[in-house]
């Protein structure tokens, strides 16, 4: 199985480095995840000077072969790929991955305390659709983590919107 | 003295004028009139997550009823317009009669990302000249309706702020003037962002995606998940 890692269009540095640490690469060869890829942005890490723009890294630790590299234009075809995503909490990146029905952990960024975008991460674990970690917890996240038990995201629905602007404008 | 009075009652017009075009707090519904003609669309591309929820938001609407559609996007967001006239192509509405059914209009970013506070008022100031070219100068010179669009759909970030002023400027002047929707970002959960505060008055349609926003006194509305 293939775990998908993304940190955005900036950088999450303690996540790249938590991925690649003893502890959740153990966890992840436990579950069955043998292959990683990591979506790196700008973090900083200790591997991270081997990498630049879409060039490629390919390491093999804990029994995991990953994968690393900085950004693509598009990230949909890792999401298709992956069996689990790990990811920031970027709107964007959380409606694309749940639309497309994925497991979906997303780290806490504690250098973002305020951002308001872990609120959207908080209420939809609330409500079931994806699972919120923190840094320090996140191999105890992964080892726990059912993803059956996750609540599946409705789909798209256009016509709430078409229905109110249609409204508005006279058509219905 | 005469002066001064005649100032303070030019200004004290212009307030009650603009007391009078603001969307009143209770009323949600529009007052169109039934149509069945197309109305013309324009939509803000912010960029990012803006740009994708709403491209989303466009997706859902019946293309037939919308002409012409305009998506206003900064200048040198090429993301942007790629990405709408990609959602032109998917809708499929595109026959070679209707090509000229969408365009994509460009406007000077109000403030760069980065950009010094500073130098942020003149940037500013031209961005608004250019919208108010765009909204209340150019409908003139065009055929048919004299107005920029029917509806305005925007959804942050605060730059749009300043096409809805241009909105308000027809208002004011009692000129046709297109219907502004706000939809609040499907991120905002808490919160409101700052051109969700700043449009909240100013929207003739204030949408929010969840709903402990609706604890806000005032305006909003509700209808689940929009994209």
């Amino acid at each position: 199985m293939l775990a998908f890692v993304t940190v955005g269009s900036t950088r999450f540095d303690s996540l790249v480095q938590a991925v690649l640490s003893q502890p959740v690469l153990s966890t992840l060869r436990l579950k069955g995840y043998t292959r990683l890829v990591v979506q790196c942005g700008n973090s900083s890490f200790e591997l991270a000077s081997s990498i630049s723009g879409e060039k490629t890294l390919v390491v093999e630790r804990e029994g995991v072969d990953i994968e690393l590299w900085n950004f693509k234009p598009t990230l949909q075809k890792e999401y298709e790929s992956a069996d689990l995503v790990i990811s920031h909490a970027g709107s964007g990146t959380i409606l694309d991955v749940l639309r497309l029905g994925k497991p979906l952990i997303v780290v806490v960024n504690p250098t973002l305390l305020d951002n308001h975008q872990q609120e959207l991460a908080a209420a939809l674990a609330d409500l079931g659709h994806l699972q919120h970690s923190t840094i320090p917890d996140l191999a105890q996240t992964i080892q726990s983590f059912e993803p059956s038990s996750l609540t599946p995201f409705p789909p798209f629905d256009g016509s709430r919107f078409a229905k109110l602007l249609d409204e508005h404008m006279g058509f219905s | 003295m005469s002066l001064s009075l005649f100032v303070l009652l030019v200004l004290l017009a212009a307030l009650v004028r603009i007391y009078w075009i603001l969307p009143s707090a209770n009323t949600t519904r529009g007052k169109r009139k039934r149509s069945t003609e197309p109305r013309s669309l324009a939509v803000f591309l912010g960029s990012g997550g803006h740009t994708t929820e709403a491209l989303a938001l466009v997706s859902a609407l019946d293309f037939s009823r919308y002409i012409p559609r305009t998506y206003i996007i900064s200048q040198g967001d090429n993301l942007s317009a790629q990405k709408a006239a990609s959602l032109e192509l998917t809708k499929g509405v595109l026959s070679t009669k209707s090509k000229d059914e969408y365009t994509i209009l460009k406007i000077p970013r109000a403030r760069r990302v980065h950009q010094s506070l500073l130098t942020t008022p003149p940037t500013a100031v031209v961005a608004l000249v250019a919208c108010i070219y765009h909204i209340v100068i150019a409908p003139f010179f065009r055929k048919g309706r004299p107005v920029f669009a029917d509806v305005l759909l925007v959804n942050g970030p605060g730059t749009c702020f300043t096409l809805c002023l241009g909105v308000y400027v027809n208002k004011f002047f009692g000129l046709p003037a297109s219907q502004i929707i706000y939809v609040e970002s499907f991120a905002r959960v808490k919160s409101l962002s700052l051109s969700g505060r700043l449009l909240r008055p100013l929207a003739d349609r204030f949408v929010v995606q969840w709903p402990q926003l609706l604890q806000y006194k005032g305006r909003g509305e509700y209808h689940g998940w929009l994209v």
